[in-house]
């Protein structure tokens, strides 16, 4: 039955996209811009390319290696960077990411996901409550606050302890630094090769 | 293989006239379309879903693009279709059963899927659509009921347009003794008693598991197609067997 997990998993995940998405009034009217489109994204430490389909009220999920309007491959390693629009270029430059395809359609569903914002506390209220489920929201902003300062303190320690009493890790002036010296040393490493190439001719 | 020269027919094990088949089979679906679904998840223990998302996935349907549902029924596949196509495309479910299609047609009203979707009452041996009308068409389940196969593929490729594919999904032969045996057990001691406690109908059901056995195996399906002029065809097996996909292009 292993076989197909995955088309059970898309399946699944289908379903819960389609649910979120009715959660989000406002979701609707931006699908409509997106409706149509296609965008193809793989991990290429998988076999399996997930294709999103942007219908009018949700967004499909399939399992093919055809055809799309815009189709990604990235490592998991590139992924976390993926997120940054300025390492975007140099991922694509050293192939950690291949875009085929139109870029602006990758675009759109990006912001289509991080605007994405589910009214739940309305749909919980229906079986909680107005009351109840107002706590409730209250209790989790103030664990997503407790959880963010334990966080900030904690990151705050470990760097005051790795750079001033164990000196492990650089200033990020000495990163600086670094960095500057690490590409003067490759532009001169290519007028380098550059000229063993003339000489080659 | 083929049953076109004949003038008798398998309906399950039996042997019968071959106009007689077309009546059979329709008794069987007009007895059993208002629990169809149910029966359907009961009986694959919800494994039909996925066996369809599976030829789905396989389609790599775009928005746009025209599909034919054949042998389409209660349009499981059709709801899949028609959200991916979307207003610019269209779906065809075609039955020829008018009972199924009813049951389809407001199973899919209510999942309020109506934009883009006709419904064709049609034999799938003599297709009424032009020449190179679809995309993709797929019928699942639904060509081991035909009377002649080879005349309902060759309507088929008629109707599909150059670069199209047709996708099969149909029970096949297991690919192992064990799973075969189990499966036998399965399907003709609890099978036919499923169908008397769920939907009072036993002799559908027998039915059902004897024409999953007269049905081409996966190598004569694939033959079959390639006469029928599809090029590329192959095929996957599902669930150890139990079920194959076989998809097929015309160029
Ligand atoms: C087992 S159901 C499959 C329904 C649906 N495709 C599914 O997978 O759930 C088989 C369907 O084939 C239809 N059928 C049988 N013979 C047919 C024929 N010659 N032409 C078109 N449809 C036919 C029946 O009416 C029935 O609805």
């Amino acid at each position: 039955m292993l076989q197909l997990a995955p088309q059970w998993l898309t399946g699944l995940a289908e379903k819960a996209l389609t649910e979120i998405i009715a959660l989000d009034p406002a979701a609707q009217s931006r699908l409509q811009r997106l409706s149509g489109r296609q965008l193809a994204f793989q991990l290429t430490e998988f076999d399996w390319r997930l294709v999103l389909t942007a219908t009018k009220d949700s967004i499909a999920l399939n399992l093919h290696q055809e055809a799309v309007d815009c189709a990604i491959r990235a490592s998991l390693s590139s992924l976390r960077q993926l997120r940054d629009p300025n390492q975007l270029t140099h991922l694509i430059k050293t192939d950690a990411v291949q875009i085929d395809g139109d870029i602006q359609i990758a675009q759109q569903f990006s912001n289509f996901f991080q605007q994405l914002n589910p009214d739940w506390q309305s749909h919980v209220a229906r079986y909680l409550g107005d009351g109840l489920t107002h706590k409730l929201s209250l209790l989790l902003s103030q664990l997503a606050m407790l959880i963010r300062h334990k966080q900030q303190s904690l990151q705050q320690l470990t760097t005051e302890l790795l750079q001033d009493e164990l000196q492990l890790s650089p200033h990020p002036v000495e990163v600086t630094q670094f960095c500057t010296e690490v590409s003067q040393l490759h532009a001169r490493l290519e007028r380098l090769q550059q000229q063993l190439k003339l000489w080659q001719e | 293989m083929s049953d076109s020269n004949s003038k008798t027919t398998h309906f399950g094990y039996k042997t019968v006239a071959e106009d007689d088949k077309v009546s059979l089979v329709a008794n069987v679906f007009h007895s059993v379309a208002a629990k169809y679904d149910v029966m359907n998840d009961l009986m694959s223990f919800g494994i039909h879903r996925l066996w369809k998302r599976f030829t789905l996935d396989c389609s790599a349907v775009r928005p746009g693009q025209k599909v034919l549902d054949l042998a389409g029924g209660t349009g499981d596949l059709t709801a899949l279709f028609s959200k991916r196509v979307g207003p610019g495309g269209k779906v065809v479910l075609a039955d020829i059963n008018a009972s199924m299609l009813a049951v389809g047609r407001d199973k899919l009203r209510d999942q309020g899927l109506v934009d883009n979707i006709e419904y064709v009452q049609a034999n799938a041996e003599a297709l009424p659509f032009a020449d190179n009308s679809f995309d993709i068409i797929t019928i699942a389940f639904g060509l081991r009921n035909v009377t002649n196969k080879d005349a309902a593929l060759a309507s088929m490729f008629r109707v599909l347009k150059p670069g199209g594919r047709l996708l099969v999904l149909e029970f096949s032969k297991p690919q192992s003794e064990l799973l075969n045996k189990a499966y036998d057990f399965y399907s003709f001691n609890l099978l036919p008693k499923m169908g008397q406690l769920v939907a009072g109908d036993a002799d559908s059901y027998q039915y059902l598991a004897e024409s999953i056995r007269m049905h081409p195996d996966q190598q004569t399906l694939q033959q079959m197609m390639e006469q029928a002029g599809f090029a590329e065809v192959s095929y996957h097996n599902l669930t150890g067997g139990i079920v194959a996909l076989h998809r097929g292009y015309k160029f």
